[in-house]
């Protein structure tokens, strides 16, 4: 039959491309490769490297409590983020001074916000390291979280009482004190007292 | 930091400077120059030089202020405030025909000024003498100045002739013979002497000493037996003077007779008094020329109580008689003449009630007759004096400045009023603001909802907008107008009037009437109504006591001391009100106190002075030799915004503000000291008292008390031993406590009494602190602005007699508390102290009357008005001034350089693009919705 004779088609030229590349060419001088181009050869040191990497033994995984103790640490780190702002937030508070003006209001604003926020999510900061076994340990971090931001506001307010806006002094309770008021009035006439 | 400070305060110091700004000046203040009534002897119509076609009219008057008159529009072309307070017997004015000077004799003083701008020519000084005549000798040198005789007693009469160029003496001649000097008069070829003999009974013999006018030697002397007639010098009727026929008239005693003496004759002729009337004494004027190529014809002017005629004299001089020319008629009413020349003729004017008549001294017949205009106020003419130009034979143009009882000086030209001058202005004693009527109702509604429950308040609000809506079309139509023309900040309109600029202010006058003017426009009296029965020359036994009615508003009570009732006017028409129970004296809601005979009476609220002596609580004497010179009390309503000062590291330093306090000031003459004494008025403790050794107590000492401070000023003696001469003012600040955040013995008591009713014994005494400064001028009299609720802060006004201004003094540089010889720390810096400096310079921009030059003035007085931040300011005294303050700028209100139609115009620019872009925007988010973005 005709059409046992029939032998498979040739592949098309593509796929005759595709199965061999083209031999690498020599490089021309010294002129390095583009980064991510890959010559045949660094393939094959690359797959061979791959090779040797499967062929280590997998990593064992953490155990439970070497998880909660990195948790922990991290969330102490959270923990402790507000206090490093401090010193840095005390030195911008120093530096814009006592007058009230629009820019350092903003920053006294801004002092005052990031904390009050940051407390205000408390439950959801420490969300992610929560964990039957670090529980307990959180409570302290918790508070340490707490104690930091208070430390944040107790530096806004002491901009805020350098500013002045502070009701502290005698003076800011002057306009309700009252003047007292006479028994007895007295009253000039016949041009006596001009 | 030290430069910070610096120049913290300076810019600090910059800012209270401004106090009038050039937009403001002439819109907000407005002046009322005046001189004051003039005198019949001392006015007159004159050429300022000698080729002038128009003349100005001259005038010295009651209160010595020399000035030209423009007759045109009577505008005062210059004017000049003569030393001393002269009366009218002592004060001269003369000018030469044909020169370009006039000279003044006021007092002790000779001067000589320039007729067209009043420069200084020159002046003379007599010392202790006071100058009894002045004269001009027509015939000029050959500078043009004719020369000056003036007559002084210097012991002796003395009369000088003064050279009219340089007013050196070219000759003098002094009366040895004991005799009174009373006038000096000339002729064109003789001086007379006119001196007072004392006849051997009674009675004074006139003698009349002829002088040689090159030499000054005596050729002749005459006595005029007139001792049965004449007591005292009052008694001469007239001396003429600069005439052909000088002369000299008096009346016998039973005044049946007229007396005339042509002076340099013997010869006495006896001249009827043309008396028909029943009246049986009517007064006497003389009025002759005075000008020596003129007629020697004069006019004796009677005067009845209830018409007035005339009779027209021609002196015959070859023969020495005087014959009765003519009968000018008999009229009702009261009239005045005025004698004036042109050439030889001589004219008189004669101004009646109601017409105005011109005759020639030759014939009766009249040469014009011109009605008076019918006036709300009938023309009562007590000096005229006129100037007639005989343009030809039968016109006769005349002008005649009138001078009417009620002192109104107007101009009649040929009978029509041409400018009228309110010169009785300048006898103000005493003023008062009060308020509108309709701003007094509308804050008396807002308190009756105030004290109304909520729903009731409501309606009652809501029936006052529906009513208020009546007024809402006028209101539309003047809308633009008020966008327009919003100048001055001041409404036509007293309704319209939102911020309280316009107010009454009621005027006491010396001759016992009551005006009002509106601090909108003072040059116009409202209306003016005489409350006191006065005589000529009577005045006020005390100034009377203006007070708005707190019963009723637009109501003003006037007390006078004598009668027990005040006198209520309404403040818009002078109508006396009828009120049904009028306050009796005594009725003030507390004690009381007055001034009386060097010593203060208080009185218990039951009672005055008229009532029981007993309700009398207390009495304040000074010391033997002492005499008080001035009494400031705190003005009865005084708001106080703060009642502590806030320091600079924000403690408080509590003012002491007790109402009930006075300042009394008190000199010694003797010893030159001025005691201060503070008084307690509920009690009358002295609170504080500091004594000033080598203190001028002739001079001015002014003081005032407001909120917790006081002020006084006071001229230091030149001749007393010390560091320091001139003018000082003391600012003292009282607080309660010397320590900050302390309030003194009282501690938190929220009431007290000086009387000692809640256990305390003794009124707590203040803290004081003072400090003095030099000034460069006395100050006349002082007061403090005053605002609707005392936040802004304060301005002592000071008015000036000798730069003839009124200085607003920042209360921030008159401090108590400035640091003395150091720099002031951050903290005071920050309270807004600067150093002390020993003298405090006016600076010029603090003169509220920037360019205008306020004569005389005396006394001011201030008032709040609707905006926080500005005081009205009214001065009196001689010219009349009314302005308006901002001591902290008025930052209630837009000033003048806010565009209203460019607010306006931005603002429909606004709408229409909202307009314009509204629709593309809604297109826009409805595509947004619709449409996927790819």
């Amino acid at each position: 039959m005709a059409g046992a004779s029939h032998s498979p088609p040739p592949p098309p030229q593509w796929v005759l491309d595709l199965d061999s590349p083209p031999a690498p060419k020599q490089k021309a001088g010294s002129t390095p490769d583009p980064p991510g181009f890959s010559t045949a050869s660094s393939t094959k040191r690359g797959s061979s490297k791959q090779q040797s990497s499967k062929d280590q033994p997998a990593r064992k995984p953490p155990t439970p409590e070497e998880m909660d103790t990195l948790k922990v640490k991290k969330a102490w780190e959270v923990a402790i983020a507000p206090a490093k702002q401090l010193p840095m937030n005390a030195i911008g508070m120093y530096m814009t001074g006592n007058s009230l003006q629009i820019f350092s209001i903003m920053m006294v604003f801004m002092l005052f916000k990031t904390p009050i926020t940051a407390l205000m999510g408390l439950p959801n900061a420490f969300q992610r390291f929560e964990s039957p076994g670090t529980k307990d340990k959180l409570l302290l971090v918790k508070l340490v979280y707490v104690l930091t931001n208070l430390l944040a506001v107790g530096l806004g307010l002491w901009k805020v009482g350098q500013m002045g806006l502070l009701p502290t002094t005698r003076s800011d309770w002057l306009a309700w004190e009252a003047a007292r008021e006479p028994l007895e009035r007295a009253y000039p006439i016949f041009g006596t007292g001009k | 930091m030290r430069w910070l400070a610096l120049l913290l305060s300076g810019a600090w110091l910059v800012e209270p400077a401004l106090a009038v700004f050039a937009d403001d000046a002439f819109q907000i203040d407005h002046h009322v120059p005046l001189l004051g009534l003039p005198q019949s002897h001392t006015t007159f119509f004159h050429q300022p030089y000698a080729k002038s076609k128009a003349s100005l009219l001259y005038t010295l008057s009651d209160k010595a202020v020399l000035g030209a008159i423009n007759p045109r529009d009577g505008a005062i072309v210059w004017r000049q405030a003569l030393a001393g307070p002269a009366n009218s017997s002592n004060i001269f004015l003369r000018a030469g025909d044909g020169q370009d000077v006039v000279v003044s004799g006021v007092n002790n003083n000779i001067a000589a000024w320039a007729a067209s701008d009043g420069r200084l020519i020159w002046s003379r000084n007599l010392g202790n003498a006071l100058v009894h005549d002045l004269e001009i000798i027509e015939l000029p040198d050959a500078k043009g100045n004719g020369d000056v005789l003036i007559l002084y007693n210097d012991g002796h009469p003395v009369v000088q002739r003064l050279d009219g160029g340089s007013g050196n003496v070219k000759w003098e001649y002094i009366d040895k013979t004991g005799d009174n000097a009373f006038q000096v008069s000339t002729s064109s070829a003789h001086v007379y002497l006119i001196s007072f003999h004392k006849a051997i009974m009674s009675g004074l013999k006139i003698r009349v000493t002829s002088l040689d006018q090159l030499t000054g030697r005596e050729t002749d002397a005459q006595s005029l037996s007139s001792e049965s007639d004449v007591t005292s010098p009052e008694q001469i009727l007239y001396v003429g003077a600069n005439s052909a026929s000088p002369l000299i008239a008096w009346t016998d005693k039973a005044n049946k007779a007229l007396k005339v003496n042509i002076l340099g004759t013997k010869t006495i002729v006896n001249l009827p008094i043309n008396n028909s009337d029943e009246d049986d004494s009517p007064a006497i004027t003389l009025h002759a020329p005075h000008r020596s190529t003129a007629l020697t014809h004069f006019l004796v002017h009677y005067q009845s109580a209830r018409s007035h005629w005339a009779d027209v004299y021609h002196v015959n001089l070859a023969k020495s008689t005087i014959s009765k020319a003519y009968s000018l008629p008999k009229l009702a009413g009261q009239g005045a003449f005025s004698c004036s020349t042109v050439d030889a003729n001589v004219f008189f004017t004669r101004v009646t009630e109601s017409e105005m008549i011109l005759v020639s001294s030759a014939s009766h017949g009249v040469l014009g007759r011109w009605p008076l205009a019918k006036t709300q106020s009938p023309l009562l003419p007590l000096r005229v004096t006129a100037e007639v130009a005989a343009l030809s034979s039968s016109s006769y143009p005349t002008r005649a400045a009138v001078l009417s009882s009620n002192g109104e000086w107007t101009l009649l030209r040929n009978g029509d009023v041409s400018w009228t001058r309110p010169e009785y202005l300048t006898g103000v004693i005493t003023a008062t603001f009060v308020d509108l009527p309709e701003e007094q109702g509308l804050v008396h509604e807002l308190e009756l909802e105030g004290h109304q429950n909520a729903l009731a308040a409501y309606v009652h609000r809501l029936t006052r907008h529906v009513n208020d809506l009546k007024a809402l079309p006028s209101w539309l139509q003047s809308l633009p107008k008020t966008f327009m023309g919003s100048k001055s900040g001041i409404a036509d309109s007293p309704q319209k009037d939102k911020f309280g600029f316009r107010k009454y202010i009621i005027l006491a006058l010396e001759d016992g009437r009551i005006a009002a003017l509106d601090t909108t426009n003072p040059t116009s009296v409202l209306w003016s109504k005489r409350v006191l029965k006065l005589g000529p020359g009577e005045r006020w036994s005390a100034p009377p006591e203006l007070r708005a009615s707190s019963r009723k508003p637009g109501i003003v009570e006037v007390w006078d001391k004598a009668a027990g009732r005040p006198i209520e006017l309404e403040v818009e028409t002078g109508i006396e009100a009828e009120l049904p129970d009028s306050p009796v004296l005594g009725e003030h809601q507390g004690f009381t106190f007055e001034l009386a005979d060097n010593t203060i009476h208080a009185f218990s609220p039951s009672g005055h002075s008229n009532g029981a002596v007993s309700s009398s609580t207390w009495k304040f004497m000074v010391r033997t030799g002492d005499r008080i010179v001035g009494v400031a009390a705190r003005p009865v309503n005084d708001p106080v915004a703060s009642i502590g000062k806030v320091l600079g590291d924000r403690r408080v330093l509590y003012k002491y503000l007790d109402p009930n306090i006075a300042l009394v000031s008190s000199v010694n003459d003797a010893t030159g000291s001025l005691t201060v004494h503070l008084l307690d008025t509920v009690s009358g403790t002295t609170l504080h008292s500091v004594s000033y050794l080598g203190v001028d107590t002739t001079r001015t000492i002014a003081s005032t008390v407001a909120e917790n401070w006081f002020a006084y000023s006071f001229t230091l003696d030149d001749s007393a031993s010390g560091s320091s001469r001139g003018h000082q003012i003391v600012i003292s600040e009282m607080y309660e406590s010397p320590v900050p955040n302390d309030r003194g013995p009282l501690g938190d008591a929220s009431n007290y009494s000086s009387l000692g009713i809640d256990g305390g014994s003794q009124p707590v005494v203040p803290h004081v602190i003072s400090q003095t400064f030099h000034i460069p001028e006395e100050i006349q009299y002082m007061t403090v602005t005053r605002t609707r609720q005392g936040i802004t802060s304060r301005e002592l006004l000071v008015t000036l007699a000798d730069s003839h201004g009124i200085v607003a003094i920042p209360r921030q540089l008159l401090d108590a508390r400035r640091p003395v010889g150091r720099d002031p720390t951050a903290d005071e810096v920050a309270e807004g102290l600067v150093r002390y400096h020993p003298t405090l310079e006016f600076d010029p921009k603090w003169y509220l009357n920037h360019q205008r030059e306020v004569l005389g003035v005396k006394e001011a007085i201030t008032s709040p008005s609707n905006l926080e931040s500005t005081s009205l300011v009214f001065a009196y005294g001689l010219d009349i001034f009314g302005t308006r303050v901002a001591p902290s700028f008025t930052f209630d209100v837009l000033g003048k350089g806010f565009n209203k139609l460019q607010m306006l115009a931005t603002v429909a620019a606004l709408g229409v693009g909202v307009i314009v872009v509204a629709p593309l925007v809604r297109r826009k988010q409805i595509n947004q919705r619709w449409q996927i973005s790819s």
